[in-house]
């Protein structure tokens, strides 16, 4: 135990606590600002931090991921439009409640489930590192390409309402994924000879379309008929008790479900919230309220989209294995500062990891707190006249996707989904399968073709944990629709009785 | 309306506030740069473009080196980070810029490599200013690989196929191992991976047989005992790296990698790509820069583009080769 005292001695120094004040603001706000990922926020800090010590560095770095994670929930909320992909199942709750004038309760909600979910995804990182390290070696490319076709498996439960439309949808974003050159051989595949598109479609600039932008576009073309009421009232701010009771279940399916995909590398926040949303519908009592204003879908998302984050440093630390995006970046800077990621790590320097435990925990109970009283503020933006809603958070949208990458293409690219997504919400089809598809199909090809290539088929077919996964996404498709048809088979023979 | 601009300013007014804490947290030393820009340049900001993400081993190289160079050429440097298609977006953007010295870039590697893959990118569209930075190529295999030396490896890749992990496909690992398997006249299979830590840790557990990545990827593996580092395709060495023998050492005569050079589109004033180069020169040879470059694992260079020009002509022609262009 001395090893966690002296972790967590590091964090008494006043630097350090300026350097987590500092990341929770600088985090919070890149977070609501859509475009602007954390993975972003932490590459352009740490070129500031690099000069600092390690510990008031990782303060500042830890930080503003943690606070990004709750930042982002904030604009996904109330204007429909993922902060970070992180959030973007957040939208499919969230902004319904919005709508019908419980946005207050839908942000302190966030923000607690946000703060519930990262908190146990850290209780991964200081029990469990090691032995869950050894488990993430264990998937190669047939593994991970298994697992991903178990994810695509919940493209039925992103659909909504007409599953027909969803699987539309889904394939839509499976065939958008293909954009770009190809993973073994770099053929170059619809990219119309142009360069930006050769790495496929950017993906933040296609989600920021797909739900904010066509969401701004939509309000436009239905204000008048009033289809859209806009959101007049923040309603309450807490949550009342049998609201909180609601809330358990989902909390507990977005812990598990973000702690397993958090481990996996390369699978982060935006995958997780998305699985975490519909084995809580599965679960609930209530799914026909999900994706129209569910406590219940918010909780879930928000819990496990949090919840990597423990899990993600975990791989990253244990293995040397970026377990996401930011920790890639993360990665660098502890290697410049003289750690050295990997197995070795959690012997040599075991202080590090309470340090990093430490600081996450406090990151998250002062942005928590942050949340909830900022949140207020950040609202009294929407009670401008909508007209001027709209090219705010245009105007956002285009900036904040510029920025990504200082490139026109993908500001087009944005624009283009808008309209695209406008399309989709007139006729009906969802948005969620969209993402889920263009997500998961690269991954499953990029896989599939690497565990092919280094051992044909024979790679996948004597692999038990892929063919453990390959069995539970046939049955996840195969067993719903069987067992409906036989309840209904019986339920006819009993009529006919 | 008014709301909205009051919100603005008051973001703008944040950011501004946490980037100058980030930057009054940094301790940056007391040094103030010396009046030393001549004929009038650089007269204002300097755009270094970046053809990756931020955050990356070659953007961190450059924003080392730029804070650097601010201090000698008395001008802020703006680092752009603009990635995409394996660094020929930027490169392309590169090249279509003035050549007044206002806008450089950083040329990786990859700057004599794409026009090999289909790219439109051309090395002479570019006026080196320098090489700071080389990342030697190594090949490892898991702890427990039946192969403890290249010969090893090289023989089984005679009688039947080895699989080699490398960071993606055109990149530098690829061409390392397309080059190893044609000297060796061994059956090395390349097997591309999205980015160098999933390829290095499909080799940690165990799905290929190797992978060929750059010291700073490989070297923590061999220390902590999950990765064996055969050899590392370079002169000398590494200290990164003790007791692993070079290529030429293990019996297999090859040195690749990548490297990092700075340089601006051609046809810049020779007065100019003086000063540049002249200050490139300055912050490669800066402790501060060499100690971030030697502690991430790779190579601090300083080599003037007179001397860096042929290189650079031969390692056009080596990827003509390799590619078959």
């Amino acid at each position: 135990m001395s090893a966690a005292f002296e972790g967590l001695a590091q964090l008494a120094d006043p630097l350090v606590i300026v350097c987590i004040l500092v990341g929770a603001l600088a985090g919070m706000l890149v977070g609501a600002f859509p475009g602007i990922t954390a993975t972003m926020a932490v590459a352009l800090a740490s070129s500031f931090t690099l000069t600092l010590d390690p510990v008031p560095g990782l303060a500042v770095l830890l930080t503003i991921y943690v606070a990004a994670n709750f930042g982002d929930r904030v604009p996904a909320i109330l204007v429909n439009t993922p902060g970070t992909p992180a959030s973007i199942a957040t939208t499919f709750d969230g902004n319904p409640m919005a709508r019908q004038g419980r946005a207050g309760v839908a942000l302190t909600t966030s923000a607690m489930a946000s703060a519930i979910g990262t908190l146990v995804g850290l209780i991964v990182l200081v029990f469990a590192a090691i032995p869950l390290s050894r488990i993430a070696l264990m998937f190669g490319p047939a593994e991970m390409f298994a697992l991903v076709v178990f994810g695509l498996t919940m493209m039925v439960g992103v659909s909504g309402d007409n599953i027909l439309k969803g699987l539309a949808a889904g394939a839509f974003g499976l065939a958008l994924s293909s954009v770009g050159r190809d993973p073994i051989t770099g053929t170059e595949r619809f990219t119309f000879d142009i360069l930006a598109l050769s790495d496929g479609l950017p993906f933040i600039a296609v989600i920021i379309g797909l739900f904010g932008i066509a969401d701004v576009l939509d309000q436009m073309y239905t204000h008048r008929s009033a289809l859209h009421s806009p959101i007049r009232e923040m309603g309450r701010w807490w949550p009342d008790r049998s609201e909180l009771r609601t809330m358990l279940k989902p909390l507990g399916i977005g812990s598990a479900v973000g702690g397993a995909v958090g481990a996996v590398p390369a699978a982060g926040g935006d995958i997780a919230g998305i699985l975490s949303w519909t084995t809580a519908r599965k679960a609930s009592k209530e799914p026909e309220k999900f994706g129209k204003g569910s406590l219940e879908g918010l909780t879930a998302s928000d819990t496990a989209s949090n919840a990597t984050l423990g899990p993600s440093v975990t791989t990253t630390l244990a293995l040397g294995v970026p377990g996401d995006s930011v920790m890639a970046v993360l990665i660098g800077s502890l290697v410049i500062w003289g750690y050295q990621p990997g197995p070795g790590l959690f012997t040599s320097q075991p202080d590090l990891v309470y340090t990093i435990a430490g600081i996450m925990v406090a990151a998250t109970l002062l942005t928590l707190g942050l949340s909830v009283v900022r949140s207020r503020g950040v609202t009294r933006l929407l009670e401008l006249p909508p007209h001027f809603l709209w090219t705010v958070i245009i105007v956002f949208c285009m900036v904040g996707t510029y920025a990504v990458n200082n490139s026109v293409v993908d500001v087009v690219v944005m624009l283009a989904f808008g309209i695209a997504g406008l399309f989709m919400r007139r006729f009906g089809f969802p948005a969620g399968p969209v993402v889920l598809g263009l997500i998961l199909g690269s991954l499953a090809e990029g896989n599939l073709r690497r565990a092919l290539e280094i051992g044909g088929p024979a790679n996948i077919l004597t692999s038990p944990i892929a063919m453990g996964f390959l069995v539970v996404a046939v049955g996840a498709v195969t067993v719903p629709p069987l067992v409906r048809a036989l309840r209904s088979r019986r339920a006819a023979a009993r009529a006919a009785r | 309306m008014n709301r909205s601009r009051t919100r603005l300013a008051g973001i703008a007014a944040l950011s501004a506030v946490a980037a100058l804490t980030l930057t009054a947290c940094a301790d940056r030393g007391g040094a103030t740069g010396e009046d030393s820009a001549a004929g009038g340049f650089p007269d204002g900001d300097i755009t270094l473009v970046v053809p990756y993400d931020a955050g990356g081993a070659s953007d961190l190289a450059a924003r080392t080196l730029a804070t650097q160079m601010e201090e000698s050429l008395d001008a802020s440097i703006v680092v752009e980070n603009r990635s995409g298609g394996a660094g020929s977006v930027g490169l392309d953007y590169l090249a279509a810029q003035e050549p007044d010295g206002y806008t450089i870039g950083y040329l990786p590697v990859e700057t004599v490599m794409l026009g090999y893959q289909g790219y439109d990118i051309d090395p002479a569209a570019y006026e080196p200013l320098g090489q700071m930075v080389s990342v030697p190529a190594t090949i490892a295999v898991p702890a427990d690989s039946e192969y403890q030396t290249l010969e090893d490896l090289i023989a089984a890749a005679r009688s039947g196929e080895v699989t080699v992990a490398n960071s993606g496909t055109g990149s530098i690992w690829e061409a390392a191992t397309t080059e190893l398997a044609t000297t060796a006249d061994a059956q090395l299979k390349p097997v591309p991976f999205d980015g160098g830590a999933p390829a290095v840790t499909a080799a940690i557990g165990g799905q290929v047989d190797a992978v060929v990545a750059g010291i700073s990827e490989t070297s923590p593996g061999h220390a902590d005992g999950t990765l064996r580092v055969l050899a590392v395709f370079d002169d000398e060495p590494s200290p990164a790296l003790e007791g692993v023998p070079t290529g030429a050492e293990a019996g297999h005569d090859v040195v690749i990698g990548g490297w990092g050079a700075l340089g601006a589109p051609a046809g810049l004033d020779a007065e100019v790509k003086e000063t540049l180069s002249s200050a490139v020169s300055e912050a490669a040879e800066t402790e501060d820069f060499r100690k971030i470059i030697a502690d991430s694992g790779n190579v601090p260079m300083n080599v003037p583009p007179e001397d860096f020009q042929p290189f650079y002509e031969d390692e056009n022609e080596r990827f003509a080769a390799i590619f078959g262009g």
